[in-house]
């Protein structure tokens, strides 16, 4: 399809600067995500010529994920492996400046105890001694016990359209949209207009959504991931309109904002789940670019 | 002289067989194995045919000789086309020196895997912040611990527009906890922070200015 792309081809691409960070949790799971995306010059005016019409209808959907929050489960054989290792670095390992304190004041106190101890020989006497390695040690522990980790698993597994379900594995969205007569289960996806870009039809998309006031996503690039295209039945062919072609932009989800209320046309799945709400020919173009299990 | 005689007699042996029957003919020497411009004190194993069949140093193109202070250049930036970024920089940071360290090497070999030209991969210096934690009661400080932040960087050279939202999402989902990613552009200031400053020379600069 000559239209969008060669667009895309003649626009420079968009500069992105985006940082992601992984550790406060205090956006209930979801990666700080930072980016600016600096436009350079569009060359939108140079589109004069008109171009035989094709007769595909172009849209763009955007395949908006929630990455995991937490790291997946090992298996038994990585469990063994990781103890193994474990195990074997502290055997290899030398002592570090906090063991060699608690043996060092060990050491005294049994020299102490021994009646040995002669304060005046002493070197080094510095304040430390005051207070011990182990208890500095059993002041650690204390404040090890007092932290409580949330659950791994959430009590809102059998919701689909919760967020906070699978933490361990990458969440997609999808929208119940009506297509002909019936409703099917699809990515959110609207139609290309002229004088935009591909990219910036999806996050129409994103942003047309019911519940997508508060969706704040990271585009990832500025080039599709996969397409799927499917021609009308028969009845419904024109000579302008033979078919659709879907253009598929990935995101990843920063900021959730509001939950929905009871929206039933929305649901979050995992790349396994998928098959039961789409389509097969759908499906199979769909799980091509869907990194995961 | 006697070694370009030498040389030649290596190289061609049937030759010198030749010569050698040459010479029984033309005088009356009896020894056949020992050549005649070969000297009695001269080593015999130079004179085998194999000799230097081994070299190949003379055989590379000369280069040229290295200046003593060979100051650090810095690598031209690539420009950005149409389909490719400019040169980037994947920053990976954290307080845990080994998952930084696994994370970028693993973003390296999937740069190898993925066909990605990696330009650079080097490490930034290491900040410490010193955590002081407030007393109860009253206002002494005490001093509870040292969080070193570690930093790595790759620098990758022109990804193309279509690698960047899968190698972007491979990373994002291979993040480990307590990592920090970060995806920019490289700048001649990046690359000047990399040095350490020198106050007394821009000091005498100034002065000189």
């Amino acid at each position: 399809m000559a239209a969008p792309c060669r667009r895309m081809a003649g626009r420079s691409l968009l500069q992105f600067v985006s940082s992601f960070s992984r550790t406060s949790v205090s956006n209930s799971g979801f990666r700080q995500f930072s980016s600016t995306s600096v436009c350079r010059g569009s060359n939108q005016a140079q589109h004069v010529e008109e171009r035989a019409s094709s007769p595909w209808t172009l849209m763009a959907a955007v395949c908006l994920q929630r990455l995991p929050v937490i790291s997946a489960e090992s298996n038994p054989i990585e469990q063994q492996f990781r103890d193994m290792m474990i195990q074997m670095e502290l055997e290899k390992s030398m002592l570090s400046d906090h063991e060699l304190r608690l043996l060092d004041d060990a050491e005294r106190l049994r020299r102490m105890q021994a009646g040995e101890y002669d304060s005046d020989e002493e070197e080094d006497r510095r304040d430390q001694e005051i207070v011990l390695a182990q208890d500095l040690e059993d002041s650690w522990e204390q404040k090890l016990n007092n932290f409580q980790p949330a659950a791994r698993v959430s009590d809102s597994e059998g919701d689909l359209g919760s967020l906070q379900r699978c933490l361990s594995d990458s969440l997609l969205l999808l929208v119940e949209r009506p297509v002909g007569m019936e409703k099917l289960w699809m990515l959110p996806q609207t139609e290309w207009q002229r004088g935009e870009t591909l990219r910036e039809t999806a996050e129409r998309a994103l942003s047309s959504l019911p519940a997508a006031s508060g969706f704040k996503a990271t585009f990832l690039g500025n080039t599709p991931c996969g397409v799927y295209k499917y021609k009308l039945p028969q009845a419904a062919r024109t000579e302008s309109s033979v078919g659709t072609k879907v253009f598929f932009f990935k995101a990843v989800l920063s900021d959730a904002g509001a939950p929905p209320a009871t929206e039933s046309s929305q649901l979050w799945v995992t790349k396994s789940e998928l098959q039961r709400y789409v389509k097969p020919a759908y499906l199979r173009k769909v799980e091509r670019f869907l990194l995961g299990f | 002289m006697n070694a370009v005689f030498r040389k030649l007699q290596v190289s061609a042996t049937q030759q010198a067989f030749v010569l050698n029957q040459a010479l029984t003919t033309c005088r009356a020497t009896p020894s056949i194995q020992h050549p005649v411009w070969a000297s009695v004190n001269e080593r015999q194993y130079k004179s085998m045919p194999t000799h230097g069949i081994g070299r190949w140093r003379h055989l590379l193109p000369k280069d040229p000789p290295k200046k003593k202070r060979d100051r650090p250049q810095m690598k031209e930036i690539v420009v950005e086309t149409e389909t490719t970024y400019a040169t980037l920089n994947v920053n990976v940071s954290g307080y845990d020196m080994t998952m930084v360290e696994h994370f970028s090497q693993h973003i390296h070999n999937l740069c190898n895997r993925l066909g990605i030209k990696v330009l650079d991969c080097y490490a930034l210096q290491t900040k410490t912040t010193e955590v002081w934690l407030m007393q109860e009661q009253g206002t002494k400080m005490s001093v509870d611990s040292f969080l070193k932040t570690h930093n790595r960087v790759v620098q990758l050279r022109s990804l193309n527009a279509t690698m960047c939202p899968i190698f972007l999402e491979v990373l994002l989902k291979n993040q480990p906890e307590g990592v920090q990613l970060s995806v920019q552009e490289h700048t001649e200031v990046d690359y000047k922070t990399r040095f350490k400053g020198r106050p007394d020379l821009e000091g005498l600069k100034a002065k000189i200015a």
